[in-house]
């Protein structure tokens, strides 16, 4: 067959007839592999690669090309040991067990890309944002100018995936199978979005937004992303202009120089390697709007059918989720455990998380924990607590996280949709005593 | 005076290493993300089965393969993406005989399964 002959010569013959352009087919992004970068790879492989110099036209080492079925992790410097999701595009869970700090450091900060990771900025101060469309005066702000001109404000803001949770739907729905680690929760420093729409001077008109940024799509043609949002979220107190996170300039791998934090509704809206804003009359038409991509049915359809999303809404504040971050799945602990102090983190997108309930008796009997209060809006909560083991044995621990509205995470996710948005059932988190 | 004028010096230096460092550091990051996503695969990463080939060779033109071997879809829902990935993602359309065999090796090698993605009880495995 045709294709047969096609797929063979893809890698080899392409690079001997036109290596540029193979580099960007094959290996979907430009400029070709350097030495430095070789050098990564290897540190990555965690060894030399042999075949360095045949790499463009090499094959993958069995030792990550084996194993499709068991979790491989993420090897980078200056990150921890995430759950790879998928290499192209780049995407890495962090595991709940690695989310207990209050404030989540760059190391395990989860890793979302729908492109490719762009080129990092040969000088950061001199980074551009524009601001246009239904505007007074239409901006073009550095980086230096973002910070000299607006007041900067620092809050702690969780940001997460829209998919965070896809892997409780049954039947599986399209898309990174997070768990529920595509969560975190940063201190980020920026300007507030609100400031700088009103130093363009917003029109009447002005009632969506559309976000762009510097990332290109895995194909080499057009934006990775871009999504935009209603206008009242964008003069939201916390929707904010980042440039650094957890008093650092931003990381490469989480949109430096400058971003977008939307805290509380879906991580796309967050737009990294942030480029320009648009201000609409009617909502943005980017990729990632429309269809079934970041909205949810209205009118609940049957689990695993074809549906366009025509009448679907756009994913708005995320919903209530708990995590467990005081002990892995799988934790065996010393027999004779009877009882076992507890803690993890909550939130509720917009809202705020008014309780946390524990069981490990399988649902019969449910154990109310202590929530600390954020320590500002849109960031997440801590809760803590003691559960009683009555013997050795296998359990599960439920937990389940209650938002300020009453609205409990569920049993089983609910609203399925074909691309697997607002799932947050219970968890369960396996132990054995002894 | 000279003593604050030696200090903010200092201050100076240690910012701009600081910024160098954060920039050796970014560009680290983003070969590293370079090259994992560029690393290549090799076919027999799929399940072996007629139209592997087809499958291995137009799909992973845009994405690895990770994104084939954690779906478990029905043959009617990976017929969906197809024209999904034409309508939102610049994909050539998949048309006649060769859209049949890719849909058709999809479904069968990676269909419903029973497991959940997190996989079975830890304490067995």
């Amino acid at each position: 067959m045709s294709n047969r002959r096609t797929v063979e010569r893809s890698v080899q013959e392409l690079y001997r007839d036109d290596p540029e352009r193979a580099d960007a087919l094959v290996w979907g992004r430009r400029g070709t592999l350097k030495g430095a970068a070789l050098a990564a790879m290897g540190a990555t492989l965690g060894g030399s690669i042999p075949f360095a110099r045949s790499m463009p036209s090499g094959l993958l080492p069995a030792a990550l090309a084996q194993g499709s079925d068991a979790p491989q992790f993420l090897q980078m410097e200056g990150k921890a040991r995430l759950i790879m999701q998928g290499a192209r595009p780049l995407n890495a869970e962090t595991p709940e067990s690695l989310l207990d700090d209050d404030v989540t450091p760059a190391d395990k900060f989860f890793i979302r890309n729908n492109g490719s990771v762009p080129e990092p900025a040969a000088d950061p101060r001199a980074w551009k944002i524009r601001v246009d469309g239904e505007v007074n005066t239409p901006l073009e702000l550095s980086l230096g100018e973002l910070e000299g001109r607006f007041e900067l404000v620092t809050r702690r803001l969780q940001m997460e995936c829209g998919g965070n949770g896809r892997s409780g739907f049954t039947p599986q729905a399209a898309g990174n199978q997070w768990g529920n680690g595509a969560i975190s929760c940063a201190e980020w420093t920026g300007v507030r979005l609100r400031d700088v729409l009103r130093a363009a001077g917003l029109k009447d008109s002005a009632k969506f937004t559309g976000h762009h940024g510097a990332d290109s799509h895995l194909s080499a043609q057009g934006p990775a992303i871009s999504r935009g949002m209603r206008i009242e979220k964008a003069m939201e107190e916390d929707t904010i202009i980042a440039i650094r996170m957890n008093g650092q300039p931003i990381p490469q791998m989480h949109g430096a120089p400058v971003r977008m934090i939307v805290p509380g509704w879906p991580g796309s809206l967050s737009q990294k390697w942030f480029t320009r804003i648009e201000l609409k009359a009617e909502p943005h038409r980017g990729r990632g709007m429309g269809g079934t991509s970041y909205r949810e049915p209205v009118r609940p359809i049957v689990p695993g059918s074809r549906n366009t999303g025509a009448d679907f809404v756009d994913m708005e504040s995320m919903p209530v989720r708990s995590v467990l971050t005081s002990h892995a799945h799988g934790a065996r602990l010393p027999a004779g455990t009877r009882g076992l102090d507890i803690r993890g983190q909550a939130w509720a997108g917009d809202l705020t998380v008014s309780a946390v309930h524990v069981s490990v008796d399988f649902g019969q009997s449910w154990h109310a924990m202590t929530v600390n209060p954020p320590p500002n809006h849109h960031a997440w909560q801590r809760w803590t607590g003691r559960i009683a083991l009555p013997s050795d044995g296998y359990f599960e621990i439920w937990y389940r996280a209650t938002d300020s509205r009453g609205r409990m995470q569920p049993h089983a996710a609910a609203n399925w949709n074909p691309q697997g948005y607002g799932a947050n059932p219970i968890s369960r988190v396996a132990i054995l005593v002894g | 005076m000279r003593i604050a004028r030696l200090l903010s010096a200092g201050i100076l230096l240690a910012g701009s290493i600081a910024l160098a460092q954060d920039a050796d550091l970014a560009r680290r990051q983003a070969e590293a993300a370079a090259a994992i996503a560029g690393q290549a695969e090799e076919e027999e990463v799929l399940a072996e089965g007629e139209g592997r080939s087809e499958v291995f060779g137009y799909c992973t033109a845009c994405h690895n393969t990770a994104l084939i071997r954690r779906s478990a879809f029905t043959r009617d829902r990976w017929d969906e993406l197809m024209d999904w990935m034409s309508e939102k993602h610049g994909m050539n359309p998949l048309e006649g005989e060769f859209r049949q065999t890719i849909v058709d090796y999809l479904a069968q090698h990676y269909g419903p399964r029973r497991r959940g993605p997190r996989g079975g009880n830890p304490f067995l495995d």
